[in-house]
């Protein structure tokens, strides 16, 4: 028996307004652990090819990993998933908080939505008892307010998730947002959710996670910690979050700036760390059992942007101020505060705005089409006011909820040229050009660009020795030079194996992937006290791979291919213009066919081969998508 | 008489992880449960977040309401909990003006901090520290940690009404 979990599924049935309970199948466990694992093969199994991302037969899936809510560090930790209205393949998504240890608390790991809903409803979970109830009052209200009533109904330790009007009005790149201001931000699956009409789950849970092994696992967590709380990362961690990488970015020319034309912006101590630090920082804030306290708390306390509230991060400060050209940092902060209470992605919400700039400087948008409103670069007054109504799918902003790619299309003019997706999702923070496993990622990536998936840090500052710990000596130094598209193909494979398997605990990439602290035989150690499951390092590898696997068939089935891993023009054909990345452009094509060597997948087509699922024990998928 | 300690914890430090509850009833109950810790914490928007302990009251009503006599002081000054004549009526719960004893749903017992110092060597944001009110008033000469404390009192000590 599987310890250290709820041990129950939650199954919400939207159209017949049914709810059921199972128990959690423990041979899946085997195969697939839980979180984005377990819902890489529900999901796969259940939505329907050919189906709109809105449609109920979409299902979308929330789950918490074998470790959320154990004492590990950072594992506070849970996983949203769907057909993306965004990109229309794999759509997943994570965030930390205490709504996920919450759900454990109750006695669930995962809930599962299908059908939709006919009118707005939310769900209330107290421990055994489990309620879909009218939302019809707080349909329309933004996660702040619906946060509110849903404590002041159900109790101040009441833990909650849900849409804002972001979700409502189906932007597709609308969060899930949970505990206020964390979010599952990426792939649109808030827009899923409001397509099936679910305004939130409420959690309160009151029960206790009944571990393996009670007697040594004190002394293994205190292992665990002392190893964190030593490493020279956490320390900064504590003190900037993700900030200052603003300033570490710029430093190496890889912070996208207007729309990622370059990696370097002249104004970056206006925006920076340091910056926030000093004047905006009201404390760290910190998840379930997290010790890196990344999270922020911050204010402005005076003007047009006066508000106080959890975070940012790196991403939206890039994504909201270089990518836009803006120096403004108090704009940035109440962007970033304003998306949390809309329900929105930070990353496509900057870099949809910040396609629009540039078509706006390149002549090719015009105030006919914005109705008005000035797209400079940098006008922040602009950035706040389609903020609002991109969320509220008003004017021009109706035209962006759709994201770049989409809006780009319809507008034509050759503004498709300054789109900076891929599979129709706005590239993160992270400039390829100057450094190439990060473009690698990026189209590899299940759900569309996205830095996480794979999260291929270890070229970025210096990992030698973990890199020799993980690769051994084969692929050095050339793995370790961030510039040289060699041996990344590798590096990839390997990241993206280990971060599924981090996804499916509820772990944290800080920790796990940067600083690189924890690896397979730590992960495998707290899955021996806690769960009392005994995996390899082998195991959990195979584990790994199987799920990037079964992710690509998801995606295989609706059409993705070699074509579709592919990156805008910009980042492999026009030389980074300044910096240290200067001349640079991707080397994507060597990189993703030594990617497709290491997966075993067709290096033509991009598909994996029979031999390949038949080793992972997929070849029964395979053959259903033939 | 020996000065009367207590854990305390500054609610503008403190990062609202809960690594204080979970090693609570990882150490005391085996289990990771905030209902099993003797510890709780509460977030209390904006920006503060309160580690709660028993503070271990001077004319300590937890004693006097437990008509088993259950609890008593030691002579080091810390209230502890006998479990042989405790019934689990949760008369000491109902008297504690801080929330801070609550019935283990397992063993049927009254648990309470008895300010034993494992969250404390754990907290990795240094928010928490063994103290006693004299020590306390002058580490916070200005009130302000106590004034947090009393402008959310409500919030802080009030019983759940629900679940």
């Amino acid at each position: 028996m599987i310890r250290g979990i709820g041990g129950q599924i939650l199954w919400v049935d939207l159209t017949k307004g049914r709810i059921d309970k199972k128990p959690v199948d423990e041979d899946l466990v085997e195969k697939y652990l839980l979180g984005a694992g377990f819902l890489s093969r529900m999901l796969f199994d259940m939505i329907p090819l050919g189906i709109d991302p809105f449609s109920p037969k979409n299902v979308l899936g929330i789950a918490t990993g074998l470790l959320t809510a154990s004492m590990f560090p950072q594992s506070s930790r849970h996983v949203v998933a769907g057909l993306s209205p965004l990109t229309e393949i794999w759509g997943e998504s994570h965030a930390a908080g205490f709504w996920g240890p919450e759900l454990k608390l109750a006695g669930y790991d995962a809930i599962m939505f299908l059908g939709a809903s006919k009118d707005p409803v939310y769900l209330n979970i107290e421990n055994d008892k489990v309620d879909l109830l009218d939302a019809s009052h707080i349909w329309g209200a933004d996660v702040f307010e619906t946060d509110d009533w849903l404590r002041e109904k159900h109790g101040k330790r009441t833990r909650t998730l849900g849409i804002g009007q972001a979700g409502e009005n189906l932007v597709r790149f609308a969060a899930i947002m949970n505990d206020r201001d964390r979010a599952s931000a990426r792939a649109g699956l808030g827009a899923v959710m409001g397509s099936k009409n679910v305004k939130a789950v409420a959690v309160r849970g009151t029960g206790k996670i009944e571990v393996a092994d009670s007697k040594n696992y004190l002394k293994q967590m205190d292992i665990f910690f002392d190893r964190m709380l030593a490493n020279p990362f956490t320390k900064e961690r504590v003190k900037y979050g993700t900030t200052n990488l603003l300033e570490l970015m710029n430093h190496i020319g890889r912070l996208p700036t207007y729309n990622m034309k370059q990696g370097v912006f002249e104004k970056y101590e206006k925006i920076s760390g340091e910056t926030i630090t000093q004047h905006y920082l009201v404390k760290p804030r910190a998840d379930w059992n997290c010790l890196q306290r990344c999270g922020r708390y911050t204010r402005v306390k005076t003007g047009p942007y006066k508000y106080i509230g959890g975070s940012p991060e790196f991403e939206s400060q890039s994504s909201l101020g270089s990518r836009c050209g803006n120096a403004n940092i108090e704009s940035i902060l109440y962007t970033h505060h304003l998306a949390n209470m809309y329900g929105m992605d930070t990353i496509s919400l900057g870099a949809t705005i910040s396609w629009a700039m540039e078509a706006w400087d390149e002549g090719l948008l015009t105030g006919e089409d914005t109705g008005g409103i000035d797209l400079s670069w940098g006008n922040h007054e602009t950035i706040v006011k389609l903020t609002e109504m991109i969320a509220l799918r008003e004017g021009f902003g109706n035209i962006l909820a759709e994201g770049s790619e989409r809006a780009a299309a319809r507008i034509g003019r050759g503004t498709e040229e300054f789109v900076m997706t891929v599979k129709k999702q706005e590239i993160a923070g992270q400039e390829p050009r100057a450094q190439k496993s990060m473009g690698l990622a990026a189209v590899t990536a299940a759900r569309g660009a996205d830095h996480l998936y794979a999260f291929p840090v270890l070229d970025e500052a210096g990992f030698d020795v973990e890199i020799k710990k993980r690769f051994g000596n084969e692929y050095l130094p050339e793995i370790a030079d961030r510039l040289n598209p060699k041996f990344k193909g590798v590096m990839v494979k390997e990241c993206e194996d280990y971060m599924v398997v981090i996804e499916s605990l509820g772990l944290c990439k800080y920790g796990t992937q940067i600083p690189p602290e924890f690896y397979y035989e730590d992960v495998a150690a707290a899955l021996r006290v806690h769960n009392g499951l005994n995996l390899s390092k082998q195991d959990l590898k195979t584990i790994g791979e199987r799920i990037v696997n079964l992710n690509r068939l998801f995606n295989v089935a609706r059409g993705v291919t070699r074509k579709d891993d592919s990156l805008p023009d910009r980042l492999t054909k026009e030389p980074s213009p300044v910096g240290p990345p200067k001349g640079q452009v991707v080397e994507l094509d060597d990189m993703l066919s030594e990617y497709y060597e290491h997966r075993g997948w067709d290096v033509e087509t991009g598909i994996p081969l029979p031999e390949t699922l038949k080793c992972l024990g997929l070849e029964k998928d395979w053959k259903e998508l033939l | 008489m020996t000065e009367l300690k207590f854990v305390y914890g500054d609610p503008q430090i403190c990062s609202g992880c809960m690594i204080c509850v979970n090693v609570c009833s990882m150490y005391y109950s085996k289990v990771i449960g905030p209902e099993w810790s003797r510890v709780r914490v509460v977030r209390v928007e904006p920006g503060l977040d309160f580690p709660l302990f028993c503070r271990n009251c001077e004319d300590a009503p937890c004693i006097s309401a437990c008509p088993e006599g259950a609890l008593s002081r030691t002579s080091k000054g810390v209230v502890i909990v006998n479990d042989g004549k405790c019934t689990g009526h949760g008369e000491c719960v109902k008297a504690c003006p801080y929330n801070a004893i609550r019935i283990n749903r397992d063993t049927g017992k009254a648990i309470k901090c008895i300010h034993c110092g494992q969250c404390v060597e754990r907290c990795p944001a240094d928010a928490i520290w063994i103290t006693t009110e004299a020590e306390l008033s002058e580490k916070d000469a200005d009130g302000r940690m106590a004034r947090l404390y009393e402008d959310h009192k409500e919030e802080l000590y009030g019983r759940e009404k629900s679940a």
